[in-house]
């Protein structure tokens, strides 16, 4: 049922005719389809429900002005911005959902090192503004078409650069943020009228209730601004850029190179990954190209470089001795981006990691040394442009055996994880055969090192329903297997206690019943408390878990 | 194919949102970072082509019918391909274009055709052009007193296709003129249609008015081939991309040059040497149907086949267009054979260059939209400090003409025939 018209006007008169709209087939693009871009939650077979109408604010105010009446009509909402997870839709039949595309400035503050960025300033235009100021930013994992504001105040947005720069809950300063009521709160200095360069104070620190470290992932109020630190960028202004599409090279100075270091056992990469967390001399260190399978990783590289090569050009690509070769020798493998400050810096930080390689009998993939190789990785990993190829096999996926504990946990587990994934693909055809191992993952998802983050990829069809039904078995196979190592949730049950296996929102009644057999349900209860004050009508949705102490103090 | 053809490739779209920016790796700023005309117009996410791949599965499974909203992102849509080529920077199995066009034509087998639609219908039938209130009588006139073969008489090898826009504009016409002189002068025999000079219809094919683009297509092809045409030479880019790759795709084996790929043939030749000063800063916009969408036509007919269990690839291999081989150089070449001339760089160029906003006739149909894409580019244009902004695509230089940018500054904007011909 849609609004009703005289609360279709109460919106309309906040932003406008133009930016709020109810017509049924713009709605349904808001509407996620829970096998295609999940962010664990899923895969299954179905979408989010319909919201009742969708609105782009265009500034704070609006934002302030369309809450205000959410509270007034007891109508749920949920923002997003870009949209690449299901946590962003709304849950709740006739919810609004704001879309936050109109609201996309960056002022850069070269003094004290910081951006402040609303919500539709996606990584790719935060990252080329701040480089002509030389500084630049944590990338989310999920790359540079992703909003920064969203990973920074809605998620964890880790990725390859946080070992260097940290991940969003490290990088997160002040912020302006309409909670739940619609009364607008300045988080951290901004509170105490000094700027935007401190998220904890002077002023109201509440990164615990609004952040946290996972992100409120858009159930309490609307952020519309907030400053992320910055880091150093010694390179160009602009990278200068050259190759055919796809295969996009930079040009940049020999001081900024990218390595792709391999290992002969899984115990060597888990001693040079600490050593790497030890040294301080990546800039960015991700494990990239695995995710298309190990068997066909270096076949896909080559692809990827010649715009006259396509998919089906895989198996001959393969047979290709050297190819096979190369593959081969980057069966366990990092990619990283070293930069130097300066030149003497460089020099150190290439001996430095000569030596972690020498120590642990690693060696460096001359494949990825190839000059044009090289150039269009130090672009891919930069940039983080490419997210769309982690669709590009099949068309969806969803992640698996995903940990991130300490490297010397995981590590010896790879191959029994591999092996877990091979086996299913052989048996059945529904999921991409392209290796059991399809690890992907960053070097570090804290800064300074001391956890890596890893995720395999399951490649499914999400046209095809067998294959959307050996996605799931994948997740309940792996899942079982992180149990059995007692390594936690997997990654497709991240969300499973946000959002139902419907799409909708629980019930308090629900969350009360689920969440209190938590080992520490004291957490859900502090923020039953803290939604009580904050958002008393309860207009969030589900994903700020929260769990009424009655239901656990008795017992 | 048919709307319902693409239902695959609907589901398989990530929602990655890449059709809504330029390649990620080749942006330079934020201001001229986005590359959708309709999306940056209107900017709900039905107007983009991910959207439209949403949007058209309710469609598909009768949730809703042509709603306003799908109608105008339909509609609107610039057939720029700007959308496709960015989503084929990762992604193999999806043609965002294709289907962009596949549901243009479904609007339209549907009944939604817009009165000015009907009326650009009615002049291709009466007049055999889309421009309302052209009159084929008058269609010749740019070609009077040029020494011209008229192949459907004598027959002719070569031929010079004006297209619509250069036989009518008064102003165009001189360029035409000019273009046809200069490959005579070079010693081409040199021939034009007659009588059977017509629109090539490819902007009924960019708005999905199928039965029309059909029809007129198949009358040139049969024309073409009665006047024993090699080569076809035109000014315009929309009148290539229809002869590259729409006549081609029906048949139709010619050689299809546009202009300035015969000026940059005739000048590294030695044939043609630009010689007076033009002492000018200029920048150069891209025209869609030139560049991202000029690659020559590779026939195919096969179907899906999925390798590995899972992975997407077709049978036989399918061409991929992707705008790696467009027509760029030779107009950057022939810049730089003009003496004096220096050319600044937009941002958004090449197989990513933002659309003119003249596209699958928008400038008629969706006349605000168009304008505002129009001064969209102006601004890129101004923001390089050029003094012209030069184009090789005769709807492009229109909708330019009155544009302005977000300052309310114009540009000067020059045909790069009417360039050359001041290098002469
Ligand atoms: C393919 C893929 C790969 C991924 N890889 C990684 C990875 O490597 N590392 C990682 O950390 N994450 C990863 N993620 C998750 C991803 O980081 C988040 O989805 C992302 O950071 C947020 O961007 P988004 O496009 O999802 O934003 P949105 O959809 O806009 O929002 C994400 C969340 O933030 C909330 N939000 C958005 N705007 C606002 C606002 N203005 N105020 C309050 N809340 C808001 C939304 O409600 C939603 O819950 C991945 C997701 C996908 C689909
Ligand atoms: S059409 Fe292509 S670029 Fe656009 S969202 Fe889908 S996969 Fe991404
Ligand atoms: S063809 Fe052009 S206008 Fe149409 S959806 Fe694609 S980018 Fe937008």
């Amino acid at each position: 049922m849609a609004l009703s018209p005289e609360v279709y006007k109460a919106f309309e008169d906040v932003v406008g005719a133009r930016n709020i709209s109810q017509d049924p087939a713009v709605l349904e693009c808001y509407r996620c389809y829970a096998a295609q871009s999940s962010a664990h939650y899923g895969p299954f077979d179905h979408k989010t429900p319909m919201p009742g109408a969708v609105i782009m604010p265009g500034s704070t105010e609006e934002v302030q002005g369309i809450i205000r009446l959410c509270n007034k009509y007891k109508i749920p909402f949920k923002a997003a911005t870009t949209f690449w997870a299901a946590m962003g839709y709304i849950g709740d039949e006739n919810a609004i959902q704001l879309d936050m595309r109109r609201m996309k400035k960056i002022e850069i503050n070269e003094r004290d090192q910081y951006a402040v960025v609303e919500p539709y300033a996606i990584g790719a235009v935060v990252q080329v503004e701040a480089m002509k100021r030389g500084f630049n930013l944590n990338m989310a994992g999920v790359g540079c078409s992703s909003s920064t504001l969203a990973g920074t105040a809605g998620w964890v947005a880790f990725g390859p650069s946080s070992l260097f720069m940290g991940t969003a809950s490290e990088n997160m300063l002040a912020a302006e943020w309409v909670l739940p009521n619609g009364e607008i709160l300045h988080t951290g200095s901004l509170g105490a009228g000094s700027g935007w360069f401190c998220g904890e104070g002077p002023g109201p620190s509440t990164r615990a209730i609004l952040r946290g470290k996972q992100g409120t992932t858009g159930a309490f109020g609307v952020c519309t601004r907030v400053a992320v630190r910055l880091h150093p960028w010694p390179g160009p202004a602009v990278i200068p850029t050259y190759g055919t599409i796809p295969a996009y090279r930079a040009k940049l100075p020999e001081t900024i190179k990218t390595v792709t270091v391999c290992y002969p056992s899984w115990d060597a990469y888990a001693e040079g990954a600490n050593l790497l967390h030890q040294s301080d001399i990546v800039y960015l260190g991700h494990r990239q190209f695995n995710m298309f399978g190990r068997d066909i990783k270096t076949a896909m590289i080559k692809i990827l470089n010649d715009p006259d090569l396509q998919l089906c050009d895989l198996p001959e690509i393969m047979a290709d001795p050297y190819i096979k070769e190369q593959n081969e020798k980057m069966k366990i493998e990092v990619s990283l981006v070293i930069v130097g400050m300066t030149q003497r810096d460089f020099d150190y930080k290439m001996k430095a990691l000569d030596e972690i390689i020498r120590r642990v009998g690693a060696w460096k993939s001359e494949f990825m040394l190839e000059k044009p190789i090289h150039d269009w990785t130090l672009l891919y990993l930069l940039r983080l442009g490419h997210k769309n190829l982690n669709y590009t096999l099949c068309g969806s996926y969803e992640g698996n055996f995903g940990m991130s504990p300490n490297v010397f946990v995981t590590a010896p587990l790879m191959e029994s994880a591999a092996k877990l994934k091979d086996d299913y693909a052989k048996k059945y055809p529904y999921i991409a055969d392209t290796g059991g191992d399809s690890d992907m993952g960053s070097l570090a998802i804290l800064g300074g090192g001391g956890v890596t983050g890893w995720e395999f990829f399951t490649c499914f069809d999400r046209f095809d329903k067998a294959s959307i039904k050996g996605a799931c078995d994948m997740v309940n196979i792996s899942q079982k297997w992180m149990d059995d190592h007692k390594l936690g949730v997997d990654m497709g049950h991240w969300n499973a206690n946000a959002r139902r296996e419907d799409g909708f929102n629980y019930t308090q009644e629900q969350h009360n019943e689920m969440l209190s057999k938590l080992p520490q349900p004291w957490v859900c209860g502090y923020q039953y408390l803290v939604k009580k004050a904050f958002n008393p009508y309860d207009l969030g949705g589900s994903y700020y878990r929260t769990c009424d102490p009655a239901s656990f103090a008795k017992k | 194919m048919a709307l319902k053809d693409f239902r695959p490739m609907m589901e398989r779209c990530s929602n990655c949102l890449g059709c809504k920016w330029i390649p990620f790796d080749k942006i330079q700023s934020q201001r001229f970072g986005e590359n959708c005309p309709i999306n940056l117009y209107y900017e709900f996410h039905i107007y983009s082509a991910r959207g439209k791949f949403q949007a058209a599965q309710g469609l598909l499974d009768g949730e809703y019918g042509y709603t306003d909203a799908l109608l105008a992102s339909t509609q609107a849509c610039t057939a720029c391909g700007a959308c496709d080529i960015a989503c084929k920077v990762c992604r193999y199995n999806l043609e965002p274009l294709d289907f962009n066009i596949a549901l243009k034509a479904d609007a339209v087998e549907k009944g939604n055709i817009l009165p000015v639609q009907k009326e650009m219908i009615a002049s291709l039938k009466k007049e055999q052009t889309m421009i309302i209130g052209a009159k084929k009588a008058n269609r010749s006139a740019w070609a009077k007193g040029l020494k011209l073969k008229d192949a459907m008489k004598e027959g002719a090898e070569v031929i010079f296709f004006p297209g619509c826009k250069y036989s009518y504009d008064k102003k165009l016409q001189g360029y035409a003129r000019t273009a046809a002189e200069l490959l005579i002068n070079a010693g081409v025999d040199l021939g034009y249609m007659g009588e059977a000079d017509m629109c090539c219809a490819s902007r009924a094919y960019q708005q999905g008015l199928m039965a029309d683009f059909d029809a007129r297509s198949e009358a040139n092809i049969k024309a073409f081939k009665k006047a024993g045409v090699k080569t076809i030479v035109t000014p315009c880019s929309d009148c290539y991309y229809a002869f590259k790759r729409l006549y081609a795709a029906k048949g139709l084996e010619v050689e299809v040059l546009h202009v300035v790929e015969y000026i940059d043939k005739l000048i590294s030749e030695k044939k043609l040497k630009l010689k007076k000063p033009v002492n000018m800063t200029v920048t150069y916009h891209d025209p869609c149907h030139l560049g991202r969408l000029g690659e020559p036509y590779v026939a195919w007919n096969g179907t899906e086949k999925k390798i590995m269990n899972q992975v997407h690839t077709w049978e036989p291999r399918r061409p991929r267009y992707n705008g790696a081989y467009g027509i760029y150089d030779a107009p950057r070449r022939v810049l730089a054979a003009i003496p004096g001339l220096t050319l600044v760089e937009m941002e958004r160029i090449r197989e990513y260059a933002l659309c003119c906003g003249a596209g699958a006739a928008c400038e008629q149909t969706y006349p605000e939209v168009s304008k505002f894409t129009a001064n969209e580019r102006v601004t890129e244009a101004n923001s390089t400090g050029a003094e012209a902004l030069v184009t090789a695509c005769p709807w492009c230089e229109s909708n330019f003409a009155s544009a302005v940018d977000e300052n309310g500054k114009k540009i000067e904007v020059i045909d790069i025939i009417d360039l050359v011909s001041r290098a002469l």
